[in-house]
């Protein structure tokens, strides 16, 4: 449908390229997978949140042949889990610190079988006493008791204190949110495949093959060239499919090669809300100090994370959600200590935000609050105290001259008409039967690894010029980012039909497969446009290098030649079609020709890893968020009403992708606003169901504007920032202000639901 | 599923007999009377494009059309359905000019993202516009409110079917 123009892609809503065989049903998931001889796979779980393993019982009345069970004494390799801090086992040997933990795995022929074989293994485990609620821990934490932290971390700028000290205005407030489940709606699932070499291939639904890989091996003790990890079709990870799937292939790589048959195991719904990761709760407290003008003269910010039994992927949480926890704004003296405590609870881990969701939800919310303090508009103090050019961030990190974040937000103030309509907040005064309120959220996403994580991983990725399944040249993109509904398939063919000039229908990108594509990094942490894509652009302007000296010396008599839209054209106007070009190079050269970059991170880029010093993030993508709201006088029932969204994400490659990423991060972020919630109860997750954890429905959403400022990273060929996870973090501080300024209360811990509101009315004459 | 790991175990005398049409095609069968049909269509039938999210009629992942009604395959057991019963999947859909319509509206609007609610999608949308041809947006809202997307916050679905039912209004005015 798109035609090549001298423009190229990047910047067109090219069509999706997996979109034909998912709407017709065809695309393969995991759970659509079958192999000759499968076995199903189940896992037998700690009944305690913490506890000794005393033994492992097996019921002597089941009829046991037929079924493989692996213990940990079966694992070949190292059973801890690689990550920063290596606290994690696959299978738990002595100390089981979460209920649900697994203490080891069965398979059978059906997964019935399977299901039963697993509960007819009992672990014999002396118990002893658990952490489990967030509330509890909290509740310790101010009454100073004693906690297990897994990991702590500062930023220091200035004295914060000494600002303090000389505010006027002193604003205290505390920000709590829950527990909240990704719900990608297919469920963890994997198949291991023993091989013939004594090695493994493992299929499944991921977002990080290259962090499957190593922990295969490692725990299987076999070398990389046996462990082979091939993403299916990935139905929805929004983080959840970052590091749970690596024990998930671990479960199913310990029961293939112990029964020699291929095992697969996918959760049903239940056992993924209730052993998979959760989004971290939070509670954050912000002092800060104004002077009577509303400028910030010093601020404290005590951001606690509730990790879980390990730490997994906490420390680097933290970190994101220290470091946006009170960005934005312009203050020399400010101070954020950052802490995750231990739990008797599965470990915390990605969701879309990463920390900085509950970083914005605290610092959105209380941003309204200094407004408030000294008397101004929510918009006008915004507009007051965001960084100007050459001021610094929380780490030191200096903001350019020209950046996204003051049009952002001029424009969704412009667009929202926020001044006139604030007029008309109704603020829990006015009689008539729906309350209505305006709010705003200003808020940004760092693109890419927190500090030094890019320069460490130097993301590798290739383009190889090979032959097409109908014959013709095709170029063939070598990653490992992986395609899980964000649309990474389409846009990084998009970059590369670009960076070589040929037609994007030349350009395929299959699955990765850890046997044929480098490590790119993880899928995670809006890296893949900006970072995979501007390694991909290098690559294939080598490439494109490579094929242009080739046709000026071979069929030019080497005469300089440039390669645009799909034809070589020399100096003196002789031309060359790319698909004979191609197909003559690949001939003489041998059958695949491979073209690989890496990347690099801005020049001058300077991190201090111990104390958080220097530049965070490569750039940052900003955004603003209007949202408007009713509420029922008489039932407290709330109904977002409409949001404008203006972003800023640099180049936008394809706005039809880039806008459908907007909207439906902005609706999981109206959900952990409105109505996502999971409780502990003895130790588990209480909304373990579709039926008890709500997300939002076809019915519970506004109308959804979205506007995007192009406000292009200055240091690569395409200019694009990173987009998927800032959609989410402004969504709830949006509505919650939305909510204050039509009822009148503020609620300060999410999610806002009516009870919650009726509680703060009842309470008239307290703090707002 | 391991809540009642017991129930398809039903002795084999106790399994029944059912002939239903499946996209069109007679398909008779020997199944345990509390198999799923979602199951059915899933494992013996090979037709996958149903999918299950939730197992408990709560994403609509795995709806399909009984006798022209939408249900959800995960709910229905075989016993439930009598002989002679239509079902139609996604499978069948695809091969119909409804079908056909519908998937191209979905690809064009930016609808499909990770795609694993959208063949229920598609067929809840393809039931709405058999029963109303020019349904309205709140209509069709209404419509796809059994059906749960994590990723697309229904913006562009609700979109994409707007755009079918206009089509096939006109491909049955004939223009
Ligand atoms: S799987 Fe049937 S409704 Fe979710
Ligand atoms: S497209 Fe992913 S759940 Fe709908």
């Amino acid at each position: 449908m798109v035609t090549v123009t001298r423009r190229g892609y990047v910047g067109l809503p090219v069509e999706r390229t997996d979109a034909i065989e998912k709407v017709q049903g065809k695309a393969r998931y995991v759970g659509d997978v079958r192999r000759p001889n499968m076995w199903y796979g189940a896992i037998v779980r700690s009944p305690v949140s913490h506890g000794f393993v005393e033994g492992l019982e097996r019921d002597p009345h089941f009829d046991w042949s037929g079924v493989v069970l692996v213990t940990p004494d079966d694992i070949p390799g190292s059973n801890v889990v690689e990550s920063l801090v290596r606290d994690m086992p696959f299978l738990a040997a002595k100390e089981v610190r979460y209920r649900g933990e697994p203490v080891a795995l069965v398979a059978a022929p059906t997964r019935e079988a399977a299901h039963a074989a697993a509960a007819a293994v009992k672990p014999r485990i002396r118990r002893v006493p658990a952490l489990t609620e967030p509330d509890e821990v909290v509740r310790v934490f101010k009454a100073g008791g004693e906690l297990e932290y897994l990991w702590s971390q500062e930023i220091r700028k200035g004295d914060a204190e000494q600002g303090l000290r000389e505010a006027r205005i002193v604003v205290e407030r505390e920000y709590r949110t829950g527990y909240a489940e990704q719900l990608y709606i297919e469920p963890q699932g994997m198949i291991a495949v023993p091989q013939e070499d004594g090695g493994v291939l493992v299929e499944g639904s991921m977002q990080c093959p290259y962090y499957v890989q190593p922990e295969l091996c490692a725990l299987l003790n076999l070398p990389p060239e046996k462990v082979r990890v091939r993403q299916t079709v990935v139905g929805g990870g929004f983080g959840g499919k970052e590091e749970f799937p690596s024990l998930l292939a671990g479960y199913c790589a310990l029961l293939a090669l112990k029964s020699g048959r291929a095992v697969k195991i996918v959760f049903d719904r239940e056992e993924d809300i209730l052993f998979t990761t959760k989004r971290h709760p939070s509670w954050v407290r912000h002092r800060t100090g104004l002077t009577r003008e509303g400028r910030i003269t010093g601020w404290r910010v005590d951001f606690l994370l509730i990790g879980g039994a390990y730490a997994t992927l906490s420390p680097v949480v933290l970190a994101r959600g220290i470091i946006h926890a009170a960005i934005g704004y312009r203050c020399d003296d400010v101070v954020v200590q950052g802490r995750v405590v231990r739990t008797n609870m599965p470990p915390s881990g990605a969701f879309r935000g990463f920390g900085a969701p509950q970083a914005f939800w605290a610092l959105e919310s209380h941003v309204d609050e200094l407004a408030e303090a000294c008397g101004m508009r929510p918009d006008e103090f915004r507009l007051r105290n965001i960084y100007r050019g050459g001021d610094t961030t929380t780490t030191g990190q200096r903001v350019p001259e020209q950046y996204g974040g003051p049009a952002v937000l001029r424009k969704a103030l412009e667009l929202s008409r926020f001044g006139a309509r604030y007029a008309h907040c109704s603020r829990g005064r006015t009689m008539s039967d729906r309350w209505y309120g305006i709010g705003l959220a200003y808020f940004c996403h760092g693109a890419g690894f927190t500090g030094d994580g890019e320069a460490r991983i130097r993301a590798r990725a290739a383009v190889e010029l090979a032959r097409g399944p109908e014959g013709g040249p095709a170029v063939v993109i070598r990653a490992s980012s992986t395609e899980m509904g964000q649309g990474a398939q389409t846009v990084l063919r998009q970059i590369v039909a670009d960076a070589l000039a040929v037609p994007i229908d030349r350009v395929r990108y299959p699955l990765p497969d850890t046997a044929l594509v480098p490590d790119s990094g993880p899928t995670v942490a809006s890296r893949t446009t900006m970072v995979v894509g501007a390694v991909l652009y290098d690559a294939a302007v080598a490439m494109k290098k490579a094929l242009q000296r080739f046709v000026s010396r071979n069929f030019f008599d080497g005469e300089g030649c440039v390669l645009e839209e799909g034809t070589f054209s020399s100096e003196t106007g002789r031309s060359l079609d790319f698909t004979r070009a191609a197909l003559d190079y690949l001939r003489t050269t041998g059958v695949q020709q491979r073209f690989e970059a890496v990347f690099s991170l801005p020049p001058g880029t300077q991190w201090d890893q111990e104390r958080f010093r220097g530049d965070a993030y490569p750039d940052y993508s900003w955004a603003c968020y209007v949202a408007e709201v009713e509420v029922e006088r008489a039932t407290l029932a709330i109904g977002p009403i409409k949001i404008t969204a203006v972003l800023d994400i640099g180049r936008v490659v394809n706005p039809v992708l880039a806008e459908g990423q907007v909207q439906g991060g902005l609706v999981q972020g109206i959900g952990y606003a409105l109505m996502e919630k999971v409780g502990v109860a003895e130790g588990l997750f209480e909304a373990a169901r579709m039926q008890t954890y709500i997300v939002p429905g076809a019915l519970d959403i506004p109308e959804i504007r979205v506007t995007f400022v192009e406000c292009p990273y200055p240091y690569s060929a395409t200019g694009a920032k990173g987009l998927g996870e800032l959609p989410l973090n402004g969504a709830a501080p949006a509505v919650g202000n939305a909510l204050k300024h039509a009822v009148g209360r503020r609620i300060h811990d999410l999610p806002v639901t009516p009870e919650k509101l009726f509680r703060a009315i009842e309470r008239k004459g307290d703090a707002p | 599923m391991n809540g009642e790991p017991a129930r398809e175990n039903a002795p084999a005398e106790d399994w029944i007999r059912r002939t239903w049409l499946v996209n069109g095609r007679e398909v008779s069968l020997r199944v345990p009377p509390l198999r799923r049909v979602l199951d059915i269509l899933r494992e013996e039938l090979g037709l996958t494009g149903a999918k299950e999210g939730c197992g408990e009629g709560e994403c609509g992942a795995c709806t399909v059309l009984v006798d022209d009604q939408p249900v959800c395959a995960c709910l229905l057991v075989a016993a439930q359905l009598p002989n002679r019963s239509r079902i139609l999947t996604i499978e069948g859909l695809s091969a119909m000019e409804e079908g056909r319509i519908l998937e191209e509206a979905y690809v064009e609007a930016g609808a499909v993202q990770c795609g694993f609610c959208i063949p229920g999608m598609v067929m809840a949308s393809y039931a709405l516009l058999r029963r109303n041809s020019a349904p309205t947006e709140r209509q069709i809202r209404e419509a796809l409110a059994g059906n749960i997307c994590r990723c697309t916050g229904y913006v562009k679905i609700v979109e994409a079917v707007g755009r079918a039912a206009e089509r096939m209004g006109r491909a049955a005015a004939g223009r």
